[in-house]
Parts: structure tokens; C-alpha cells; sequence
């Protein structure tokens, strides 16, 4: 009876003289694994996103949160004239990344996603651009 | 029949169908590329291999091998995948493969068709093609780079649209799909190269990236604009009619449709809807509410009402479904008690109504689309069918070329199916439609060719006595074709065990009424064809719903006003309100000064539109309404085929429908309890007009059902109304041009690229003697009017004829032309 009590406190005293797992967030930053699945970047290339508008990542994305509008450029190709993200919905599967044909999607380290207002969750083509 | 055995399975099937037909029949699926059911078979593409065992094996195509008796076929064997699979290999060594920009993407069957094999490597390395993508018309994008060479795009070009606007160029590996001179596409844009084209090489512009395939809902419908009643499947997302589908298995017509089915439904959407009622004040119309509208609207209606309802009339389009007729038809009867209500000006509906009404005993066509095919000779009444009525010109057009049927045309100007095959085309003088067809049927007595059950039916002397006036020599002057001729055709018609007669009717066609009507149907009850497969008289009515419109008696049937009665009664003061519900008599009836002033004159105006149409501009109150994509319903079409419509959008804006409209005055003047939705009214449409017995909404299903007809002989004599030439002037004939219909085509971008503005067409004599080449303006002067329009200078009009088509408002026709068959105009640069 008082045998796994002791075992317990066992582990508990042996803690005070680790380094703690916690971290003082947010003076202290953690240290975010590359394969962690953040707030989506659009890939840039030539100036450009590379998105194609192909529309499989709306069409793929199970919580129905990708808008894509397809456009027609000077050259006639297509292009996406809208692209938006609404966080509040994305689950982070990461389906997006995968379905992505031509690898214009990714997902990125930032975890940091609160916001004041709803409207602030929806990511726009702009503010998913990936940042030089 | 032939037995075989496919795949173990036993199957039997006629003597000329291909192991695909047999495999289809019995379940088993074949795949194929270049293939089409209903193309000529071509074997170009070595997808449909399959292994005979009788062949020792050889691996043949299914899509065009023969089925022999005892045949032993395998569809899938290691070997025919392995070939399959090669062929894929081959197709995609060149290919783009940029399927995620490619519109095909989903209804791809070179994509499908890769996947499913899992052809993902290639053994094979070479450049990818770098053809020019030929941007240059709004309509079709041609992408040769996508292109697998299955030639159905040139093969149903040719062998039903009857166009020819592809072949196949170069040889071997440099082979592509090319057109006039390999430059830019420039044909009829009926769309029916990219609804076949199996993969991305061929898209639409108007739809080009606007949503894939697989995100579209997809509802069946029936066309909105002329009155061949083609069915379509719409495309619809976010509330947006975005493009049309193909299928293939729709309708009468396999699907095809003609450019304005194809690329005219943009007027659904078109920002220039109205979205609120509008209510003048002040001299302006200024948004209002829909309770403000109908209040004012329902008030003077309760007056005229009281006032005995002979001072309100209507004037109501054809392109209504057949419920919301009902409903506007019992308005004026039950609600308001007056008979003047009338379509398409009066004329454009007169062959049905007192043309086949007093000639068969219904109004309606005796014969039915499919007598088309099964004629051995077609009498068509001008060229003008193929454009008023694309889809019945594809039957037409197959009808000649693969059964060999005897192609007559009787006509003004020479057109698009004088060119077919064997094709004669009569040309006579504008005007003498009917004179020449009493003249056919003064030599089928003269010969006595009359068949033996036509001298029996009533009217039978007096029509001998008054066809003696007609005998060919005399009138062959007048008609501008000499008496022989006349003569042959007139036993070559007599002779053919099964003769179809066609006549096209529309606003732009005043000549084609009762007179041309009886005429016609003289000739074919004098020689025994009607009431027979492939015989009879179809008459092509000019909207979607033209034929309803007859069916409900959207005309005066009790003695009220028509058409032209009611404008002089705008015009005079006796009639002090007109509804309007969707017509647009400012642009589309005859003497545009007459109709502006009558318009101008009523003391209150109600117009039902989807636009500010130049009528509605008029209004006191305009009433937004809803087009076909937003209300379900029924629609009845030529050769009486009802066929149902289905909602596939809300409404836009605070549009309501015509029913919805019309529902809530009606019950507000009776009283009554207001009907429970379009079926309910289709129910009493089905108790009380006999033709309509016995059916149901639900039960039309998606085939639709033909109306039954039984046909009351009887002689009438067909008057000539006199054309008198004006020396040293033109005549000029209306009519439609093949990218509009009515004028609501106008509101579809699709038309409005390829044709958007009016033209006045002149021989290639007259141009030169009046020294106009294509595309200068000219001016166009009659008694009444002048305009001016731009030429346009073909092979198709005879010496001293012009033709201008009706559609459009500005310089619209019927400012210079008031209603007689030919308008005699003269014409200066
Ligand atoms: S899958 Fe890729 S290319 Fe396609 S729409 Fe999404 S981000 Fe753009
Ligand atoms: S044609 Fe088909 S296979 Fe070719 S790019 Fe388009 S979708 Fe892909
Ligand atoms: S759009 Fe019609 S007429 Fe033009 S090329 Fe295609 S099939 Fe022929
Ligand atoms: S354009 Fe399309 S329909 Fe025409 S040959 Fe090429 S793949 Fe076939
Ligand atoms: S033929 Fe008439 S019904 Fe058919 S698609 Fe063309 S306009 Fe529509
Ligand atoms: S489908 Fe048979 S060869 Fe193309």
C-alpha cells in the first residue's frame, strides 16, 4: 500500500535536481521541429508565388477552410487571384502540403496564431506569402 | 442477331453492331479515347484493343471490328493491358501533363485512363510538343500541345455540325489538328468540338479556370432560347451558373447543343440583372420594395377589374414555363376578366394557333423531331431553319448525309444547308412563300398525285377551285422560278413514300404565319403525308416555350385583342394598363415608332423582366423576375415534347419568379387560397387541357413526354397577300441570325462575342454595284425609317434582296420595317 506512494515520490524528488521541461514562455522560445505543422507559407519562385491555382488543396482539405479564385494572367495562364486560409477552421492535418502538386505549399514553424478579432484569422494570399 | 462470347459472358446483339457496342450491351467496360456513339467509327487511337480468339489471338480494336457469330472476345488480358498501357506511354511522351492548370483535369480520359492503368513512368524520352495555343477567339481556346489526335473534334465538325472547320495537317509526329490555313479558329462556336474533345486541348473561354470540374453541381435543364427544347445539364457553383456540361446521353440530340445553349447562358448571372423592383416617381424609376410594387400593381388591377376588365391587357413571352402561362392566362380569365392577352407580336404564333388549328384541328405540329430522320425527302421553308433552330439544322444535316434523305429548300436566300450533300435549293422571290406552295399543290391535283384519302376530306372543291389561280405557269414569274421546276419538285414531293415539311417561325419571319401555314398543310394532307412516320408538317416555333404558349391559349381565344389590337388600344386610350411579362415589343415587334408611342401612351405600365429591357425602360413598375435557371417547371417544344425544367440556382438578388408573381396577384384578385408550388399547377394543367391528360410533373422524369396529337383534316384556302415591287430598291427580309435568339441573347457574352451588333447582308453583286465593301456602314432607308447598319457581303442573297436580323436595339430593324413580309428599302454609303 505505502510502497507505490513512495514510488512515486521517489520520481518527484529526483526531478528537483533535473532541468526542468517547462519553459518560461514567452521569455523563453521553444524549439520547434522542423516537421511541425504551423501557419501555411506559399512558396515564392521568380517573383512569384508558385501556387497554380490547381484547386486540390480546397479540394482535399477535410475542414472545408481553403478558398482558392483562379485567374488569368497577360499570358493566359492561371494564376491564384485569391487565396485564403481561415485558421479557425484548419485542423493542421497538413493534406494541403501533400496535395499540392507543384509544391507551392508548406507549412511553417509558427505556432504563434492568436489574434483579437475573428476577421484576423483568415490568412490572405499576402499575408501567407512566404517571407524573404 | 449475332452471338458471341465476351469475356465468358454470352451476349447477342444486332448484325452491325462493333465488339463495343456488344461489350456495352452486355456491362462489360471498354475503355476509349477516340471513340463516340455518335461519330462514324475511326479506330485511330488503339485504346479499345481486344483479343479475338478466333484471330489467333491478334489484338484488334473493339470500336471498330464487326461482331461475327460465335465470336470469342477477352477485354482484359496481361497482354491487352500491357499493349494499353503502351499506347498510354505513347500519348503522354509528348503531352504537356500540366494537369493542374489544365480545365480537363477530372473529366480528363487520358488522365482517368492513366490512373487507372498506373502508368507512372515513361520508357520513353522525347521533347514535348511547342505548338502555338491559338488564343484569338473568346469563345474556344485551342491548346494543340494537349491534343492525342482522336480527330472527334474534326470528325463531328464535319459529319454533324456540317461546318468543317479542322483536319488533320502534317504527317507523322509533326501531325496536329489544324484549320483554315492553320490560322485562327473562326466557324460557328456551337461548341461541339470542345463538349467531345476527350482531354484539355480544346476548353471553353467563358468557363477557362473558373472551377474544376469535380466542385460544379450539376442540374438538368432544358434551353431557354429557341424552341428545339434542347436539354442541358448547367454547371453551378456558389450560386452561379458557370458553364454548361456535356452529356452525352441527354435528349434527342446526344447532348450537342448550338452556340447559344453552349455559350449563351452568361444572362443568368449577367451583372445586369435588375435585383429590385422599381417603382417611377417622379419621372424616374427609383428601387423599391416588393410590397410597395405589388400593392400599387394589385390596386390597379382591382380598378381595370371593376371597371370590367376591358381596359387591361397583356403582352407575355413564350419563354414563361408552362405554369406561369397557366397562371397569367387564368389572371386575365378568372382574376380580371379580359381575353387580351397575346405573344411574339400575334404573327410569330399564327401558323399554330390559326394556321395548324383550323388546317389539323389542334395547334400544334402533326409530326414530332424524330420524323426528321426518318423522311426519305425534306421540304424545308428557307434556309433560315438551320439558324432559328441550330439543333433541328444537326438533324437535318445527319439526315442527309448518312440516310440520304432528298434535301428541298424552299427560300429566299440561299444558306448554310444549301450546301449540304444533293441539296437543292429553290430560290424564289421574298414574299411568294405562299404562292409557290399553292402552286405545288395546284400540280400534285393538275397530275392528279393527291392520294386517295384527300379528296374525302372537307374543303377538298373549294380548294381545287381556288389552287386553279395558282398553276405554275402563271405564277412563275412572279415567283422568279420557272414552271418546270416548280412542277418536278412538287412530284418529287408527291412521289417520296415519306415527305416531312419544315417551317421555322419567329418574330423576324411575319410572312411565316396562317396563310403559309394552310398552304403547307394543303400539300401534305393533298398527298396523303400526315399522321404518318416521317411525314407531316413541323413547325419550328421560335422560343423555348412557344409551343406551350399555343397549348394554353396565351392568345385572344374569346374574342379580346391581340397583339396589334392592343397597342392601338395603348395607343388610343382604351386600354389603360398593360402587363408586360418579359416580351420586348419596343426591340422585337414590327414598327418600332408605333409600338414606342402606344408604350409611351398606357396609363400604367408593368413590366415582368430579368432586364431593364428599352420596354421595361417605359414601366411604371418593373418587376424583376427570374430566368430559367431559377425557377423548375415545364417547358413545351417543337414537335410537342414537354420536358422539365429544374431550379438550379436561388434567385438572384430579390428577383422572384414570374410564378411567384403571378401566384400571389391571382390569388389576391380571386381570393383564393394561392397554388402550392409549379406541380400543383401542372396538375391542373393536366385536368384541364386535353392534350396535357394523364400527366405529371414527377412523371416526366428527365426524358420529358410527347403531348399526344390527333389531327382534323381539313382544306382551307391559303390567301396570297400581294408583294409589290418598288423598281430601283431592295427588298429587305428579317429574320434571326444563328447566334440569337429573341433578344435575350443579348445578355450572354457568348453570343454577344461573335455577333454584337445588327448588319444589313448583301449580295456580292449589289455590294459591288453599290460600291459597299464588307463592313462599311450603310444606310438603310424605308417609308418609314432609316438606319444605318453595316454590311456584310456574302454569296448567300439573290440580286436586289438584303437581309437584316432583329435582336438588336441598336439600329434595331423594326424601326424601318413594319411587319410586311419584305420591306422595300433602298440602300447608299
Ligand atoms: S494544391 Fe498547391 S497549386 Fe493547387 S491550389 Fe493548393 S497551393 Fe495552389
Ligand atoms: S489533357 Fe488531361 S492529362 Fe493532359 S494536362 Fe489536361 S487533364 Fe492532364
Ligand atoms: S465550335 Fe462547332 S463549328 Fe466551330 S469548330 Fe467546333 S464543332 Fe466546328
Ligand atoms: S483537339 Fe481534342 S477532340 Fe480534337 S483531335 Fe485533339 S484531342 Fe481529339
Ligand atoms: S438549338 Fe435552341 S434549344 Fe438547342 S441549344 Fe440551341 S438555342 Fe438552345
Ligand atoms: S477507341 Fe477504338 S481505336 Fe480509339
Amino acid at each position: 500500500m505505502i510502497m507505490p506512494l513512495l514510488q512515486g515520490l521517489k520520481i518527484t524528488f529526483l526531478h528537483m535536481f533535473k532541468k526542468p521541461v517547462t519553459l518560461q514562455y514567452p521569455d523563453e522560445r521553444p524549439n520547434v521541429v522542423p516537421n511541425f505543422r504551423g501557419l501555411h507559407g506559399l512558396k515564392v519562385s521568380h517573383e512569384r508565388a508558385k501556387c497554380v491555382a490547381c484547386y486540390l488543396c480546397p479540394t482535399v482539405c477535410p475542414a472545408k477552410c481553403i478558398t482558392v479564385e483562379a485567374g488569368e494572367d497577360a499570358n493566359h495562364d492561371k494564376f491564384a487571384a485569391r487565396y485564403e486560409i481561415d485558421m479557425l477552421r484548419c485542423i493542421f492535418c497538413g493534406y494541403c502540403v501533400e496535395a499540392c502538386p507543384v509544391d507551392a505549399l508548406k507549412m511553417t514553424q509558427e505556432f504563434e496564431l492568436a489574434s483579437y478579432k475573428r476577421e484576423d484569422f483568415v490568412f490572405v494570399k499576402e499575408r501567407l506569402l512566404e517571407k524573404k | 442477331m449475332v452471338n458471341l462470347t465476351i469475356d465468358d459472358k454470352q451476349v447477342t446483339v444486332p448484325k452491325d453492331a462493333t465488339i463495343f457496342d456488344a461489350a456495352k450491351a452486355a456491362g462489360i467496360r471498354i475503355p476509349i479515347l477516340c471513340h463516340d456513339k455518335k461519330l462514324h467509327p475511326f479506330g485511330g487511337c488503339r485504346m479499345c484493343l481486344v483479343e479475338v480468339e478466333q484471330m489467333k489471338g491478334r489484338q484488334i480494336p473493339a470500336c471498330t471490328t464487326p461482331v461475327t457469330e460465335g465470336m470469342i472476345v477477352r477485354t482484359t488480358t496481361d497482354e491487352i493491358i500491357k499493349a494499353r498501357k503502351m499506347v498510354l506511354e505513347l500519348l503522354l511522351l509528348k503531352h504537356p501533363i500540366d494537369c493542374p492548370v489544365c480545365d480537363a483535369a477530372g473529366d480528363c480520359d487520358l488522365q482517368n485512363l492513366t490512373y487507372e492503368y498506373k502508368v507512372n513512368a515513361n520508357r520513353f524520352q522525347d521533347e514535348k510538343f511547342q505548338h502555338k495555343i491559338d488564343y484569338e477567339n473568346p469563345l474556344i481556346e485551342r491548346d494543340m500541345n494537349r491534343c492525342i489526335h482522336c480527330g472527334k473534334c474534326a470528325r463531328i465538325c464535319d459529319e454533324i455540325v456540317s461546318f468543317g472547320a479542322y483536319t488533320f495537317m502534317n504527317r507523322g509526329i509533326e501531325a496536329k489538328i489544324g484549320t483554315e490555313f492553320d490560322g485562327p479558329l473562326n466557324c460557328e462556336f456551337c461548341g461541339s468540338c470542345v463538349s467531345v474533345c476527350p482531354v484539355g486541348a480544346l476548353v471553353s473561354r467563358p468557363f477557362k479556370f473558373k472551377a474544376r470540374w469535380w466542385s460544379l453541381n450539376k442540374v438538368k435543364s432544358v434551353c431557354s432560347y429557341c424552341g428545339t427544347g434542347c436539354q442541358l445539364t448547367l454547371g453551378v457553383k456558389d450560386n452561379k451558373v458557370l458553364t454548361t456540361i456535356y452529356d452525352e446521353n441527354q435528349g434527342f440530340h446526344n447532348g450537342q447543343l448550338c452556340t447559344r445553349g453552349r455559350f449563351g447562358y452568361q444572362f443568368v448571372n449577367s451583372d445586369k440583372r435588375l435585383s429590385t423592383p422599381l417603382i417611377r416617381k417622379n419621372g424616374t424609376l427609383q428601387p423599391a420594395s416588393w410590397d410597395e410594387a405589388l400593392t400599387l400593381v394589385s390596386a390597379k388591377l382591382v380598378e381595370a377589374k371593376n371597371a370590367g376588365g376591358k381596359s387591361v391587357a397583356g403582352l407575355v413571352t413564350p419563354r414563361l414555363t408552362n405554369e406561369e402561362l397557366f397562371l397569367i392566362k387564368k389572371l386575365f380569365k378568372d382574376g380580371l376578366g379580359s381575353d387580351s392577352i397575346d405573344h411574339s407580336a400575334g404573327y410569330a404564333h399564327a401558323a399554330l394557333t390559326a394556321g395548324a388549328a383550323e388546317s389539323f384541328g389542334s395547334a400544334a405540329s402533326p409530326s414530332v423531331i424524330s420524323d426528321i430522320q426518318n423522311a426519305d425527302l425534306l421540304l424545308v421553308v428557307k434556309t433560315d431553319a438551320y439558324e432559328t433552330h441550330p439543333v433541328v439544322g444537326f438533324e437535318i444535316n445527319l439526315g442527309v448525309k448518312r440516310k440520304e434523305i432528298d434535301l428541298r429548300i424552299i427560300s429566299d436566300k440561299r444558306g448554310k444547308l444549301s450546301k449540304l450533300p444533293k441539296a437543292v435549293t429553290y430560290v424564289h422571290k421574298p414574299g411568294q412563300e405562299v404562292a409557290l406552295v399553292n402552286a405545288l399543290a395546284q400540280v400534285l391535283l393538275a397530275d392528279n398525285l393527291q392520294d386517295s384519302t384527300a379528296t374525302g376530306v372537307e374543303g377538298f372543291e373549294g380548294l381545287k377551285q381556288q389552287l386553279e389561280a395558282f398553276a405554275p405557269e402563271k405564277i412563275a414569274a412572279a415567283c422568279g422560278l420557272d414552271a418546270d421546276t416548280i412542277k418536278t419538285l412538287a412530284r418529287d414531293y408527291a412521289k417520296a413514300a415519306k415527305a416531312l415539311i419544315i417551317l421555322p417561325l419567329g418574330l423576324g419571319y411575319p410572312g411565316h404565319g396562317k396563310a403559309l401555314a394552310q398552304a403547307l398543310a394543303n400539300l401534305a394532307l393533298l398527298s396523303g403525308k400526315v399522321g404518318k412516320e416521317g411525314c407531316g408538317v413541323l413547325f419550328l416555333g421560335e422560343k423555348n416555350n412557344s409551343q406551350g404558349a399555343a397549348d394554353l391559349g396565351i392568345y385572344p381565344t374569346a374574342g379580346g385583342a391581340d397583339a396589334d389590337a392592343i397597342l392601338a388600344g395603348c395607343q388610343s386610350g382604351s386600354i389603360k394598363t398593360l402587363i408586360v411579362a418579359g416580351e420586348n415589343p419596343v426591340v422585337s415587334y414590327p414598327d418600332r415608332k408605333r409600338v414606342e408611342a402606344a408604350l409611351d401612351k398606357v396609363e400604367f405600365l408593368v413590366v415582368q423582366d430579368l432586364f431593364l429591357t428599352e420596354t421595361a425602360a417605359k414601366a411604371h413598375v418593373v418587376l424583376p423576375a427570374c430566368s430559367f435557371a431559377e425557377k423548375s417547371g415545364t417547358f413545351t417544344s417543337v414537335g410537342r415534347a414537354v420536358q422539365q425544367v429544374n431550379q438550379a440556382i436561388k434567385p438572384v438578388g430579390e428577383a422572384r419568379s414570374d410564378f411567384a408573381i403571378l401566384n400571389g396577384l391571382l390569388a389576391g384578385l380571386t381570393g383564393n387560397a394561392p397554388y402550392a408550388d409549379a406541380a400543383a399547377v401542372f396538375a391542373e394543367i393536366a385536368a384541364t387541357v386535353p392534350a396535357y391528360a394523364g400527366l405529371t410533373i414527377a412523371g416526366l422524369g428527365d426524358t420529358g413526354a410527347i403531348l399526344p396529337v390527333t389531327v382534323k383534316p381539313r382544306f382551307v384556302a391559303a390567301e396570297t397577300a400581294a408583294v409589290t415591287a418598288e423598281s430601283g430598291k431592295f427588298a429587305l427580309v428579317t429574320g434571326s441570325a444563328l447566334y440569337h435568339c429573341g433578344t435575350m441573347s443579348r445578355f450572354g457574352e457568348g453570343p454577344m462575342h461573335v455577333c454584337p451588333e445588327g448588319y444589313v447582308e448583301l449580295g456580292r453583286d449589289d455590294a459591288q454595284a453599290l460600291n459597299v465593301k464588307d463592313g462599311d456602314t450603310v444606310a438603310v432607308k424605308s417609308a418609314s425609317g432609316e438606319l444605318r447598319l453595316k454590311a456584310k457581303v456574302g454569296t448567300r442573297m439573290p440580286q436586289g434582296v438584303v437581309f437584316a436580323p432583329y435582336h438588336f436595339d441598336e439600329a434595331s430593324v423594326n424601326s424601318i420595317a413594319v411587319g410586311a413580309p419584305v420591306t422595300w428599302v433602298s440602300i447608299s454609303k
